[in-house]
């Protein structure tokens, strides 16, 4: 094993708002990545949704060469990493491909929960951490507090942590010494069988998937044939190369650096992210270590608005999938809702993500239907399946019992909204593990909840219930036996599968009737009475009507203005091709996002 | 069958459902208005020279406001240049409070002979709160002055405070009037007008409500002696509206005047709402046309079936098939099972039943495609 001695390969942890990509921006900037007119605001978060939201969900590495004190010119990698706790796997896979973390804590608001679990990640991995106070700038900055917080809390010697304001580029000369001297160098055998581990990758039109690579041993040229662990499938090379932070080719990758390949890929499944590429003619005998089968975690059905759309929305999802390995689907269709796909994702904010490009990214309007989980079935006979559609429930009879996906989550707040999240946890079926206080100002509760209690609006619920003080983050740990029942709603006597949903046996009654008095509101009134039900089996638990209709004539036609009642009427008729029809009931499309939207409890 | 209308687009004051060409502040340029009205006739009379017009029909705003010799000059320039029917229906909108004896005998010399009386309601508080410029008694007189002429009273329905008793009072004064005709108006709130506030305030009675009123209503009406022809629209026997009739047949018109409409060979045009514009492009000898569309083989179709349904008759099965060829049963046999339920077909008439017509809407729409 030698030593790169003048590479550093590192990423940073921060949470949402703590200023993570301003600091990666000024880091390029000092080393004259970018110039600073070429800079938009945030560079390295480059997808509008991720703009928006403040995170980043896209790992986009950047290489920089930094001239040190000591005289040497060193060669920076940046791997950025994404903020979520969806996106988990994805996260400990870039830190896989470091040898040290920057963790940057805002100077007033100390450690927050996002930042504790990433933290545990890097030490999992066994990365060094070089501790930073942002924001020092900010009249609420109280560095030496959070300095003992980060001691007290992560264990970690924040004594020498550097002082910066990403934002107005205070002492960020610091930093960038500070990487040199707390990071080692990667070590390396260039010697040694090719193992790249694959932490990122896209698909580009023309190149096919590019792979974002960390060479652990040997060395990767154009030309050279290579697969990857868990395929048989074999690539040549075309390209290999460095971010500069655009694509720039580079003849070699060898051990210790950070790069890309281009081999002509065609799909972005058979390569997936954490696996390893070894040289097809020369293969390394071990993969390297972490490699996970990446596993959706919430559900739900998503559906073109306009029913003869189905095909655009099938376009829609491949191209997102080309890039996102984690998004699945398969082929789904709804009696009320037509055809459709049943979608997996890694978490809510993965799943709104996809939502929301799919409309942005390629103008479809869809329809979603509540989001699930996916429940363990244990049927009378013995056998073990898994259903996350709620139409795909066997009979009752045929349940022998249920058992429901769990998390662990940890809240972080100020102590006097402890009581609000104790509600709020004991109404969604949370178990209390323990409360932990931080310092004077902050506390630590942990609760075992299930996952189907927090997919609709406890994150909302609880930023509202605590004015936005309190964080949240969880992580599921397993399966545990629960009293499910399968919640429908019929209109009119018939059931509306995309209704459907599996609740807890005591929340079904809450459920089923605000399902009921907000179905009453949002269906339009028809030519005759609609009942609208939920229904437990065949038992039904609430009702509500929607009145029939006794008046719908339009204004008189003055001055004989036919033109105009027409277009009043083609409206409608419009308004009437966008319905749903369910047995003899029409239901605008819009209705079933509404009900999700509007279920409160 | 054709007929010709003109807007008169002046009125003593805005009420404050009112969402039409009429402007109350510019009463003065009705003696300009009237002689391009006039020239705009003259324009059209050789594209028409081969029409065989039947009805007339002078509608606002309020054409009683301006001077009753303007009228008569009016339907002097419509015999003069079109071929209007000895017998042609003339009818005259008239609001009660700018009527006198003087002018029914001018209008009645001039040869109109059928007179459209906007009541609205017979509660005075009502008549104020919508901005109305006559009372009940003013009503009244000028039912007095037209008594045994032919003549149709304006009701309304869904006007703030107003009750299903309200109602019932106000068609039994209408009838007893001696009104031959009453056409009875669900209250439609545009966006822009005054009572659209009331409307967004939830003061205004809802569509329960109202239905509950037509309802009463259409009795009342029928108890009366009135059939009802079209959903809005009752008379006594063989006073129907020939000009509003042709528009439900789909019949040709030409209109006059800003904002009038006209259906002439299948094109459907419009002419402005701005009472400037009107005068520029007249004076300019231009026409004041701001929308035109000809409507194809599967328009008028439509256009047909969307307004043979507003009628009490209903679609002439037979009248179809000579139109558009085909049987109309078969051709819309879907569209026919789904609204069964609401319809009924008797010998060669296809109509929607007498309790659903105030609920056509959603029946026509499976109609049209």
């Amino acid at each position: 094993m030698t030593k790169k001695s003048n590479i550093r390969n590192f990423c940073i942890i921060a949470h949402i708002d703590h200023g993570k990509s301003t600091l990666a921006d000024r880091l390029m900037e000092r080393t004259g990545q970018v110039s600073q007119r070429d800079m938009e605001a945030q560079l390295l978060d480059s997808m509008d949704i991720e703009r928006e939201r403040g995170i980043t969900i896209k790992l986009t590495p950047v290489r920089m060469f930094y001239k040190a004190k000591d005289g040497v010119e060193y060669e920076f990698n940046l791997i950025d990493t994404p903020g979520h706790v969806d996106f988990t796997y994805e996260v400990s896979r870039s830190l896989a491909a470091c040898e040290g973390a920057i963790l940057i804590v805002d100077a007033s608001q100390g450690v927050e929960a996002q930042t504790l679990a990433n933290v545990y990640l890097a030490l999992e991995n066994n990365l060094e951490i070089l501790p930073v106070i942002n924001k020092i700038d900010l009249p609420s900055a109280r560095p030496d507090e959070v300095k003992a917080e980060i001691e007290e809390v992560i264990g970690l010697d924040a004594s020498d942590a550097p002082l910066i304001s990403a934002k107005e580029g205070l002492n960020i000369d610091d930093v960038l010494e500070a990487i040199v001297k707390h990071f080692p160098a990667p070590e390396c055998d260039e010697t040694a069988p090719l193992k790249a581990l694959i932490f990122d990758s896209y698909y580009d039109n023309y190149k096919g998937v590019i792979l974002f690579v960390r060479v652990k041993d040997g060395k990767i040229k154009p030309g050279d044939r290579i697969k990857t662990f868990r395929s048989d499938k074999v690539y040549d090379v075309v390209e290999t190369g460095v971010f500069a932070p655009n694509l720039l080719p580079k003849g070699e990758l060898s051990a210790g650096d950070v790069g890309y390949i281009a081999a002509s890929i065609k799909s972005i499944q058979d390569v997936a992210v954490g696996d390893t590429v070894v040289n097809a003619d020369n293969p390394a005998a071990e993969p390297l270590p972490g490699y996970k089968t990446v596993q959706s975690v919430v559900f739900c059905g998503i559906y073109p608005l306009d029913g003869s759309r189905f095909n655009d929305l099938k376009d829609a999802i491949l191209k997102l999938q080309l890039n996102d390995a984690s998004l699945i689907f398969e082929p789904d269709s709804s009696v009320a809702l037509g055809f459709g796909f049943r979608c997996g994702f890694l978490g809510l904010l993965h799943m709104e993500i996809i939502q929301e490009r799919i409309e942005r990214e390629f103008g479809l309007e869809i329809i979603t239907t509540a989001p699930s989980v996916s429940y363990k079935v244990i049927k009378t006979d013995g056998e073990e399946i898994f259903v996350d559609n709620p139409s795909h429930l066997p009979p009752v009879s045929e349940i022998e019992h249920m058992e429901e996906p769990i998390v662990k989550a940890d809240v972080y707040s100020p102590p006097e909204y402890l009581g609000q999240i104790m509600d709020l946890c004991r109404e969604k079926r949370g178990v209390f593990l323990q409360m932990t206080y931080l310092d004077k100002s902050r506390v630590r509760l942990e609760y075992n909840l299930p996952l189907n209690e927090i997919i609709f609006d406890f994150f909302d619920a609880i930023k509202s219930r605590t004015r936005g003080y309190a964080s949240f983050d969880y992580e599921l740990i397993g399966y545990e036996r629960s009293k499910l029942v399968k919640l429908d709603i019929l209109l009119n006597g018939d059931v509306c599968d995309a209704l459907s949903m599996i609740v807890h046996e005591d929340s079904a009654y809450t459920r089923g009737r605000t399902l009921c008095e907000n179905l009453k509101e949002a269906i339009p009134r028809q030519l005759f009475e609609v009942p609208v039900q939920a229904a437990i089996g065949g038992k039904i638990i609430a009702r509500e009507t929607v009145k029939a209709v006794r008046k719908d004539v339009l204004a008189k036609c003055y001055g004989g203005d036919i033109t105009r009642k027409k277009k009043l009427l083609e409206k409608q008729k419009e308004g009437k091709k966008r319905m749903r029809q369910i047995g003899n009931v029409e239901v605008p499309s819009e209705v079933f996002m509404q009900i999700l939207k509007t279920n409160k409890d | 069958m054709a007929g010709i209308y003109v807007h008169i687009p002046f009125c003593k004051s805005k009420c404050t459902y009112c969402d039409f060409a009429s402007f109350p502040d510019k009463i003065g340029f009705a003696e300009s208005y009237m002689a391009c009205v006039y020239r705009e006739m003259a324009k059209r009379k050789n594209e028409l020279k081969n029409y065989k017009f039947n009805t007339l029909y002078i509608g606002g705003g309020t054409p009683s406001v301006v001077d009753e010799n303007y009228i008569a000059m009016l339907v002097a320039a419509a015999r003069k240049n079109f071929n209007l029917d000895e017998d042609a229906e003339i009818t005259i909108e008239m609001n009660p409070g700018t009527v006198s004896e003087k002018k029914i005998k001018t209008y009645l010399n001039c040869g109109i002979n059928r007179f459209s009386v906007g009541l609205q309601t017979a509660v005075d508080g009502q008549l104020r709160e919508i901005g109305r410029v006559h009372d009940l008694k003013q009503f009244l007189q000028c039912a007095k002055l037209l008594k045994g002429k032919n003549f149709s009273v304006d009701v309304m329905l869904g006007l703030k405070n107003q009750t299903v008793d309200d109602v019932i009072k106000t068609v039994e004064t209408a009838a007893y009037s001696g009104a031959k005709h009453i056409s009875v108006y669900a209250l439609s709130p545009e966006d822009g007008t005054p009572i659209y506030s009331d409307y967004l305030n939830g003061e205004l009675p809802d569509g329960d409500e109202v239905a509950a009123m037509y309802a009463a209503a259409y009795a009342k009406l029928k108890e009366l002696g009135f059939t009802r022809y079209e959903v809005s629209n009752f008379c006594k026997k063989g006073f129907e509206s020939r000009h509003n009739l042709n528009y439900w047949k789909r019949g040709e018109y030409i209109g006059f005047g800003v904002a009038a409409s006209s259906c002439i060979n299948d094109v459907r045009f419009t002419n402005t709402f701005n009472l400037d514009e009107y005068f520029k492009c007249i004076l300019s000898d231009n026409f004041a046309v701001i929308s035109s569309e000809k409507v194809d083989e599967a328009g008028r179709e439509e256009e047909y079936v969307m307004l043979a349904l507003r009628t009490a008759a209903g679609i002439n099965l037979k009248e179809y098939a000579n139109l558009f060829g085909g049987d109309f049963l078969k051709k819309y046999s879907v569209q026919i099972e789904k609204v069964r339920e609401y319809i009924e077909i008797n010998g060669d008439f296809l109509k929607i039943k007498d309790e659903y017509l105030f609920v056509q809407n959603q029946i026509i729409v499976e109609f049209l495609d």
